[in-house]
């Protein structure tokens, strides 16, 4: 009986070890690597903007990106509305860059996928995100999730898909949540047209929240994108 | 009635004040594109800081269909008062100068008269309303270049596609003639009190003014009243710059400017069929 038991002990040991066997920072360091494998991407996307104040179409344009942080969302002569570029939208800028602090924080399953969490800390504390959560799915050593909360523009949750682009990871879609302040004007000088469906009393709320939807149809990978791109207004 | 509405064309296009209206049209326009211009950008960066703390807008915000926008919106007070200036001439002005009565001595009924009078007043509002929309929308277009349109409201922030646009203008532009004429009707009646013209057109100035004034103010006081006021509706052409389109209150602010209208046409014929015609 007492060797039964010294050997279910070690077999749960051995599981243990082997399930913890990439270390967080170890788990973090390769899901670096793979991220910078994607040094510019143009995709061709549509985005919808669902935030309480604004009533925006779906927008098509095409998406340059060029690592570390730029970014443009080009509309063929329409308007592009994007978050500020300090929140930028790719899963690489949601992560801390530069000397950072991994915690372990286990494991955790979301819609039947066996996650790890971890949060990692940046060693410099001038830089924009102070904290940053993410979900990895280690089968496929991908981000799936992730929780910034930066300096000056709050929490940005954000959930990713894969599909096609899934050897470069390079997410689908992506859906942003991000808080969102007030908007008003004063009727005085906007002159609303008072229908009957704006005089319903609204919930008198500081800060909203709203989510900003990517899709991105097709990618084309690291075929070098010049930084005028995104200089251009 | 073809015949008398031809010579009240004539009569309203070869009196010089009739193009005050179009001039003046045309100098809003022009002091609005140019400040534009000049100007343009820090004035939709203020416009635009709410949203701006946030969001990232790049591409040409200053364009054609924004620009058409404000001028409509800045020529809110002043296009009915322009009608006035011809509408409100129509009856008293023919008895100012003592023309009424010699013009009922020929066999034209004072309803066939009045008719004519609020069609002439009609086609004048027409082609000032088609004037506003060649130097408001094509020259700014012209000027400024298409884009997708930003519309602020006081609470909300609406972007509509380039593609999606110029049905919007058509539609606010015929709104627009539906509220004119409303306008035109109530000089008209006003112009049948009066043996002046100047009496009718500072009344409907007044008017206008006061209930605009009214329709405006954010009092609990006056939204008992609101929605019985022409000049809350006259404002529904804004309704097809708002997304979705509401179609239903848009409508409803028609009929109720129709209704208008047909009243004070009804007023101005029953009035002017018993009165007393003296000059």
């Amino acid at each position: 009986m007492r060797k039964f038991g010294a050997i279910a002990v070690a077999i749960f040991c051995l599981s243990s070890f082997a399930a913890r066997a990439v270390s967080g920072d170890q788990l973090f360091d390769l899901l670096r690597k793979k991220m910078l494998t994607v040094k510019d991407y143009t995709a061709e996307v549509k985005m919808k903007i669902n935030v309480s104040y604004m009533r925006i179409p779906t927008l098509a344009g095409t998406l340059y990106f060029k690592s570390p942080d730029k970014m443009k969302l080009e509309r063929h002569g329409g308007l592009s509305i994007m978050l500020k570029k300090n929140i930028n939208l790719t899963v690489s800028n949601m992560i801390p860059t530069g000397s950072v602090t991994v915690l372990n924080m286990g494991n955790v399953t979301i819609d039947g996928q066996n996650l790890r969490v971890l949060k990692i800390i940046p060693e410099d504390d001038q830089g924009q995100i102070i904290l940053a959560k993410i979900w990895v799915d280690e089968n496929s050593m991908l981000v799936v999730r992730t929780e910034t909360t930066t300096r000056n523009d709050g929490t940005i949750k954000m959930a990713l898909r894969y599909g096609k682009y899934i050897s470069y990871a390079l997410p689908d879609k992506v859906t942003i949540d991000v808080d969102v302040k007030d908007f008003k004007l004063p009727k005085g000088v906007t002159m609303d047209y008072n229908e009957v469906r704006d005089e319903t009393p609204k919930k008198e709320t500081k800060n909203r929240k709203g989510t900003i939807q990517l899709n991105y149809i097709s990618y084309q990978i690291n075929t070098g994108i010049d930084d005028k791109v995104f200089s251009k207004k | 009635m073809i015949q008398l509405l031809r010579i009240e064309l004539y009569k309203i296009f070869k009196r010089p004040r009739t193009y005050i209206s179009f001039a003046i049209v045309t100098a809003i326009s022009f002091i609005i594109q140019l400040a534009m211009i000049s100007d343009g950008k820090s004035f939709i960066a203020f416009a635009l800081q709410g949203v701006s703390e946030q969001f990232d807008i790049h591409g040409n915000v200053l364009n054609g269909y924004l620009i058409a926008y404000i001028i409509l919106q800045s020529l809110l007070m002043q296009i009915p008062l322009l009608i006035a200036l011809v509408a409100g001439d129509s009856l008293a002005g023919e008895a100012g100068m003592g023309t009424l009565r010699l013009l009922l001595s020929k066999p034209v009924s004072r309803m066939q008269l009045v008719l004519v009078k609020f069609m002439g007043s009609f086609i004048y509002t027409l082609l000032l309303i088609i004037w506003l929309a060649i130097i408001a929308l094509f020259l700014s277009l012209l000027l400024f270049g298409q884009g997708d349109m930003i519309n602020l409201k006081s609470d909300a922030f609406i972007l509509l596609l380039k593609d999606d646009i110029m049905w919007r203008y058509a539609a606010a532009f015929a709104f627009a003639m539906l509220a004119m004429t409303t306008i035109a009707s109530m000089s008209i009646l006003l112009s049948a009190f009066a043996d002046n013209s100047i009496g009718p057109i500072m009344t409907t100035m007044g008017i206008v003014v006061v209930l605009t004034i009214l329709s405006n103010l954010e009092l609990p006081l006056f939204s008992l009243v609101k929605p019985y006021l022409f000049t809350t509706h006259m404002i529904g052409w804004k309704g097809f710059f708002d997304d979705p389109v509401p179609y239903a209150a848009i409508g409803r602010s028609a009929l109720v400017l129709v209704a208008y209208t047909l009243i004070f046409l009804t007023a101005t014929i029953l009035y002017f069929n018993r009165k007393d015609i003296k000059s």
